[in-house]
């Protein structure tokens, strides 16, 4: 082959990954270029150009598309990398929280795994997607500068469009916050006793708190329920008033006890989501259906609370006594 | 452990050559060049560029505002000359004023 063919072809390969407007005119300087570059290599071999001293040349010039990418980049991002750590996170936990809502209904045997797995076990990727076409969007909004992102108003756009907040930045008294939370637990305290026990027995309950005679059978619980899963409840709710009642009233005791209440919690939660979506709690369908509705909220409001407390957790930089 | 210290060694002197590309450039630049004379004059005052660096970078400069180049035909095949353009000697004169107070402050720290 001859070596301005090799050359020529190399040239081509370059131009027709380049901007149209950029295409021939850059064509035809890399082609003068390599080809003076060529004819100094062959003086230097001391002989003629030929095919493998051009295919050095433009070898060692680079791959056509890196060479390309050099002259204008070709590529753009979808997600900025600042964004990536949270996307990755965000992705995870949609498709973490999806799955253990819905996974529960495989182990009870009210669908088959395949089943779960081409509904809500694939099913839980769409939140990815999702999360692509909203990053997506954030990054073209911010390279098309819609919203300046050292403005402040409308606060809403920093949210949706993950826009830095810097010049209102202000302290968060964290542990402002703690005391708001135990002042607010001591105050539903005695709420969580009475809710504690009313669920015993609440059919019993409802019998002796309205006139003679009232039908109350609608709140017995489902018999298989009662006799397996609401005693476990029962006894993790007790505990866990226990150690709120010791945490409250022994401060040097509330920190080690933080993480077991924590744990307790944890479970605690899981444990309802599995008994909402695997288990009958009432006898009676409709207010079975009607109190798991309720309980979901209870839920939602718990699983934001884990997470914020576990981020919250997870980011604070705890000081070393001997520092502080 | 020698050979990954060797490795970051590089790394950290290629990111130093990279900043300094381009002023090295641009210092060449005052007169009108071709990318092959260019490259050449670099290379003979000890910063060698490869080619596939230097020759997308002029473009891009050119593409900034700080050079202008045009086509000349002499004794040989065309040949795209940049030069600097007034933008461009404007940002030359800031930057190399930023140089000498960079290396008078860097002989400071590594005296």
């Amino acid at each position: 082959m001859d070596a301005q063919v090799v050359i020529d072809s190399y040239i081509n390969s370059v131009a027709s990954r380049l901007p149209r407007r950029l295409r021939n005119d850059v064509g035809v300087e890399l082609r003068t270029l390599l080809t003076e570059q060529l004819a100094t290599a062959a003086a230097a071999a001391g002989r003629s150009p030929d095919e493998k001293l051009a295919t050095d040349v433009v070898r060692k010039f680079g791959r056509p598309e890196e060479v390309a990418a050099r002259y204008s980049p070709l590529g753009f991002q979808i997600i900025e990398p600042e964004h990536a750590p949270v996307f990755v996170k965000l992705s995870a936990a949609c498709v973490a929280i999806q799955w253990a809502l819905t996974l529960p209904a495989v182990f009870v045997s009210r669908m088959t795994f395949s089943q779960w797995w081409m509904s809500w076990g694939f099913g839980a990727f769409a939140w990815v997607g999702a999360l692509v076409v909203w990053f997506g969007l954030v990054t073209w909004g911010r390279r098309r500068s819609l919203v300046d992102p050292e403005s402040l108003a409308p606060r809403w756009w920093h949210f949706l469009l993950w826009l830095p907040l810097p010049a209102d930045w202000r302290p968060v008294d964290r542990e402002a916050l703690k005391r708001i939370e135990r002042r607010t637990e001591l105050g539903a305290f005695p709420l969580g006793v009475a809710v504690t026990i009313f669920l015993i027995a609440p059919a019993w309950f409802l019998g002796l708190l309205t006139p003679a005679g009232t039908n109350t059978s609608w709140a017995l619980y489902d018999e298989h329920f009662r006799r397996t899963l609401l005693p476990v409840l029962i006894v993790l709710m007790v505990v866990r008033l226990a150690l709120c009642a010791t945490a409250a009233m022994n401060a040097g005791l509330r920190a080690r006890l933080e993480m077991i209440r924590y744990g307790l919690w944890v479970c605690f939660v899981g444990l309802l989501f599995w008994t909402v979506f695997g288990w009958h709690i009432f006898a009676i369908p409709a207010v079975d259906a009607g109190f798991k509705a309720w309980l979901l909220i209870y839920l939602l409001v718990n699983t934001i609370q884990i997470i914020l407390w576990t981020y919250r957790a997870l980011t604070q930089v705890r000081v070393p006594p001997t520092v502080a | 452990m020698v050979k990954a210290n060797d490795n970051s060694a590089t790394k950290l002197d290629t990111e130093l050559r990279r900043g300094v590309v381009v002023l090295a450039v641009l210092s060449q630049l005052r007169t009108a060049q071709y990318g092959y004379s260019l490259r050449q004059a670099l290379a003979e005052r000890g910063m060698p560029i490869e080619e596939g660096t230097l020759y997308p970078l002029m473009r891009r400069l050119e593409e900034q505002g700080l050079l202008a180049s045009e086509w000349r035909i002499a004794d040989g095949p065309p040949r795209r000359y940049y030069k600097l353009s007034p933008k461009g000697s404007r940002v030359y004169a800031e930057l190399t004023e930023n140089w000498h107070t960079l290396v008078k402050t860097m002989n400071k720290l590594l005296d």
